[in-house]
C-alpha cells in the first residue's frame, strides 16, 4: 500500500478550487449536490485510510487484542513512517469519530427541542407563525418539517413576498437540504481540509431555494425583494457585524443572492465547459475524488494482502 | 431571580422522572398554568391557580412554575399582602414564541440545524443591498427586465 494510504488524507485539497468557482458557474442545485457528493466521498476515503493506519498503529501497542502476527516487520514495512503515523492516527481517528458523534448528537437534540417547543402551539400545520416582533424565518427539518416565521417578518413583507418566503422555506424542506448540509458538516469533521465546503454548500442551498421560490411565485424580482427586505428588517434587531473587517470582505451572501435573482435564470445543464476555469476546477475535483477512491482501495487491499500473508503465510 | 428562590418547589419538580421527561412535563405544566392564568379576570394568587388546576399539583410546584414563567417574561407579578398576584403577559402562542426565541439565541446549534431565510448583513452589504433593491424598482412597474441588468 505504501504511500497510497496517505494520499486520501490530503486529496480533499483538490475539492477547494471547484468549491470556490461552483457558485458562479453552476446551477445551485447541481453545485450543492456535486460538492456534497465530492465531500462525502473524500471524507469516507480519508477516514478509511485513517482506519488502516490505526490497524498498523494498534498492532504495535503492547497488549493489543489484534493477532500477534499483525505487528510483524513485513506489515510495518508496508507503511512508510509507521511508527509515528500509526500512533498519531489512533488519536486522529478517535477525534474524528468523537466530533462526528458529537455533531450528530447536538444536531438531533436541537432539532427535537425545537419540535417540542413548536408542539406547544397545538396545531400540526406546516407553517408555524410565532407572535414575535423580532423578524425571522426558518425551516426546521424533521419527519414533519416545519416553517417557523415570526409576525415581525410577515408584517415587513407584501403578499407576493410572503409567498416567496414560504416557497423558499418549503424548497429547503422538500429538497431535504439539511441532509446535504449535515453530510458536508460531518465531512468537515472527518477531514478539516473539507471544512470550507460547508459554507459553500450552505450558500448553494440558499440559492437553490431562491430559484425554487422564484419559480413558484413566477416573479424573480419580488423574490429578490423578499430576500432583500427580510435581510434589512432583520438587521435592525442586531448590532453591526465586524465593522473593521467588512471593508476588505467581498459582498456577503444576501447581496449576492439578490443580485443573482435580479439577473437571468441560471443555466440548468450540469457540467461547465471544459476549457473554462470552472471546467478545469471541476475536472481537478473529479480527478482528486477518483484518485482518493483508488488510493483508499489500493491501501485497503494492500493491507489485507499483507496481513493475510503475515497470518497464514 | 432564579429557580433557586424556590428551593422546595424546584426539588419537588426535579424528582419525577428522567431529565428528558421532566423537561417535557415542565413545558406542559407551564402551558397549563398559563392557560389558567389566561382565564383569570384579574391578577390572581398561586393558590387560586392551584385550585383551578384541580389541586393535582403541590403548591410549591405551582410557585416554581410561576417563577419560571416570570423568569421567561411570560408573566408579571405584583405584591399583594404577603404573597404575589400573577398576570399573564403572553398567551399560549406567545409562550411558544418566547421559548423559541430562547432556542434561537443559541446561534451555533441554530445555524447547524435551521435554514435561516437571510443571514446577517455587514454595513457594506447593506449599502449594496439598498442599491440593488433601488435599481430593481427604478425601471418602472411594467417591464420584467429593466435595462440596468
Amino acid at each position: 500500500m505504501g504511500v497510497f494510504v496517505y494520499l486520501p488524507l490530503i486529496l480533499p485539497l483538490t475539492a477547494l478550487p471547484i468549491a470556490r468557482l461552483a457558485e458562479q458557474h453552476l446551477h445551485p442545485r447541481t453545485a450543492a449536490r456535486l460538492l456534497t457528493a465530492v465531500a462525502a466521498i473524500l471524507a469516507t476515503c480519508s477516514t478509511v485510510c485513517l482506519g488502516l493506519l490505526v490497524v498498523v498503529g494498534t498492532a504495535q501497542l503492547p497488549g493489543n487484542p489484534l493477532p500477534d502476527s499483525w505487528s510483524d516487520p513485513e506489515v510495518r514495512a508496508a507503511v512508510p513512517y509507521d511508527e509515528i503515523a500509526g500512533k498519531a492516527s489512533i488519536g486522529a481517528l478517535a477525534l474524528v469519530l468523537l466530533t462526528c458523534a458529537y455533531t450528530l448528537y447536538r444536531h438531533y437534540r436541537y432539532r427535537s427541542r425545537a419540535h417540542r417547543v413548536l408542539a406547544g402551539l397545538g396545531t400540526a400545520s406546516e407553517v408555524a407563525v410565532l407572535p414575535d416582533d423580532q423578524p425571522y424565518a426558518y425551516a426546521l427539518p424533521g419527519t414533519q418539517g416545519r416553517i417557523l416565521v415570526s409576525t415581525g417578518m410577515l408584517a415587513a413583507l407584501t403578499d407576493t413576498e410572503r409567498h416567496a418566503l414560504l416557497a423558499h422555506e418549503r424548497a429547503h424542506l422538500a429538497g431535504r437540504h439539511h441532509r446535504l448540509l449535515l453530510a458536508v458538516r460531518l465531512a468537515g469533521c472527518a477531514n478539516p481540509l473539507l471544512r470550507p465546503l460547508h459554507r459553500v454548500v450552505g450558500y448553494c442551498t440558499e440559492r437553490w431555494a431562491d430559484e425554487e421560490a422564484a419559480r413558484a411565485t413566477g416573479d424573480r424580482r419580488a423574490t429578490a425583494r423578499a430576500v432583500g427586505k427580510a435581510a434589512l428588517v432583520s438587521r435592525k434587531g442586531r448590532g453591526a457585524v465586524f465593522p473593521g473587517l467588512a471593508a476588505f470582505a467581498e459582498p456577503g451572501p444576501v447581496p449576492r443572492r439578490v443580485a443573482a435573482l435580479l439577473g437571468p435564470l441560471p443555466p440548468a445543464n450540469g457540467w461547465p465547459p471544459a476549457l473554462t476555469s470552472a471546467g478545469v476546477a471541476a475536472l481537478v475535483a473529479a480527478a482528486g475524488t477518483a484518485a482518493s477512491t483508488l488510493s483508499a482501495l489500493n491501501a485497503a487491499v494492500g493491507l489485507y494482502v499483507v496481513l493475510e500473508a503475515a497470518t497464514f503465510g | 431571580m432564579t429557580d433557586g428562590t424556590e428551593p422546595d418547589g424546584t426539588r419537588n419538580a426535579d424528582r419525577n422522572g428522567s431529565p428528558r421527561e421532566r423537561r417535557r412535563g415542565q413545558g406542559e405544566l407551564e402551558a397549563q398554568v398559563l392557560a389558567v392564568l389566561g382565564e383569570a379576570p384579574e391578577p390572581v394568587t398561586a393558590a387560586w391557580v392551584q385550585e383551578r388546576l384541580g389541586g393535582s399539583l403541590a403548591y410549591t410546584t405551582v410557585i416554581t412554575i410561576l417563577t419560571r414563567l416570570y423568569d421567561k417574561g411570560a408573566v408579571t407579578r405584583s405584591r399583594v399582602g404577603r404573597s404575589f398576584a400573577w398576570t399573564p403577559v403572553a398567551d399560549g402562542a406567545g409562550l411558544v414564541a418566547l421559548r423559541m426565541r430562547k432556542l434561537l439565541d443559541r446561534e451555533d446549534d441554530r445555524d447547524a440545524v435551521l435554514s435561516s431565510f437571510v443571514s446577517a448583513l455587514s454595513p457594506d452589504d447593506e449599502r449594496l443591498l439598498r442599491t440593488l433593491l433601488y435599481e430593481s424598482e427604478a425601471p418602472g412597474d411594467g417591464p420584467d427586465r429593466g435595462p440596468g441588468r
